[in-house]
């Protein structure tokens, strides 16, 4: 009973970790449509992707990608009554999250095929 | 009374970002303001999804994005690490410690470990030159202690030698002082950005 605790445990830092990994990757792949601001990336996380993200998270994050030129921002009035900022990936940004991208497809492919022996065992 | 909730609301809001705003002292200001802006219209709309600004809709929002100190050393850190993709300089690195050690016991912990780092790396370079100066006192000494055993001193050359005092690396203190000085400089500077990269992980999503 033990054992499988401390396995599930093990389990479950595993994906963690491997959730984290993605995250920059899955905030620039957010913005690739077009500009947004925190709460609609947060959405976007949530509905188009598996990540369950803390909240005070992702804006730290955002202004790291803003310091790295990654990203920009401004500023834009909203019918609610306050501005909302809004975030857009720069040519630098673009750049970076295709690169990424490029990796990602070609380690997941990889994988797969080492992987897919285990998904006929199953 | 619908007017006295949202005041009650705003208050709440107000609260949250006045101590957020302290906690996030030392960074720059501009920066301070962005991010209370940022925040308070992430909190107004979360808060206000169902179209009225309620005291239990900002309860909500605000325990999603975690305590003001929590919110406030992530901003530390990612700024510590943003600064160092531009700079390396051991000043910004120690700057950027000292927020973070304001912080954070793990910060502070980094800080005093850079600290040691940055000082003895100064303390060989520094050494190393003034073996120039004084070339007869300036060096690695071994010097016996009245108990019978030794301490190594690293010694300026300021003042008469030691008594008894053996000096350990002659004039290959001056490449070995600068070469080795150097090298724990950079390490040091490495093991601070490893440290803050390594607690920005552990802190990036909830522990499942």
């Amino acid at each position: 009973m033990k054992e499988g605790d401390r396995d599930g445990e093990v389990a479950d830092k595993w994906e963690v970790q491997l959730r984290k990994g993605c995250l920059e990757l899955a905030i620039l792949a957010a913005l690739w449509g077009g500009k947004l601001y925190g709460l609609e990336i947060l959405r976007r996380l949530e509905s188009d992707s598996d990540l369950i993200v803390s909240e005070g998270t992702v804006y730290p994050l955002l202004s790291r990608l803003k310091a790295l030129g990654l990203v920009r921002s401004e500023w834009v009035e909203s019918e609610s009554g306050h501005p909302r900022k809004y975030y857009a990936l720069t040519a630098a940004g673009k750049h970076r999250a295709v690169e990424m991208a490029t990796t990602w497809a070609r380690f997941s492919s990889s994988m797969g095929k080492l992987l897919a022996p285990l998904g006929k065992g199953r | 009374m619908t007017m006295a909730i949202e005041n009650d609301a705003q208050q709440l809001i107000d609260t949250y970002l006045k101590s957020l705003r302290t906690k996030l002292r030392g960074l720059n200001r501009d920066d301070i303001n962005e991010i209370i802006e940022e925040l308070r219209s992430h909190i107004q709309d979360k808060a206000a999804s169902s179209g009225e600004l309620t005291v239990a809709g900002v309860r909500e929002a605000l325990a999603a994005l975690g305590s003001a100190e929590e919110l406030a050393r992530e901003y530390a850190t990612d700024a510590l690490l943003a600064r160092a993709e531009f700079s390396r300089s051991p000043l910004r690195v120690l700057d950027s410690l000292f927020r973070w050690a304001s912080l954070s016991a793990a910060g502070f912990l980094v800080l005093v470990s850079t600290v040691v780092g940055y000082f003895l790396g100064g303390a060989f370079m520094w050494c190393a030159v003034l073996k120039l100066v004084h070339p007869r006192t300036a060096g690695l000494w071994l010097i016996p202690l009245s108990d019978g055993g030794f301490a190594i001193s690293l010694r300026m050359g300021f003042g008469s030698p030691p008594i008894d005092g053996r000096e350990l690396l002659g004039w290959w203190i001056l490449p070995l002082g600068l070469i080795g000085g150097c090298a724990l400089v950079v390490l040091t500077t490495r093991f601070a950005l490893w440290s803050a990269r390594q607690y920005r992980r552990s802190h990036l999503l909830p522990q499942a």
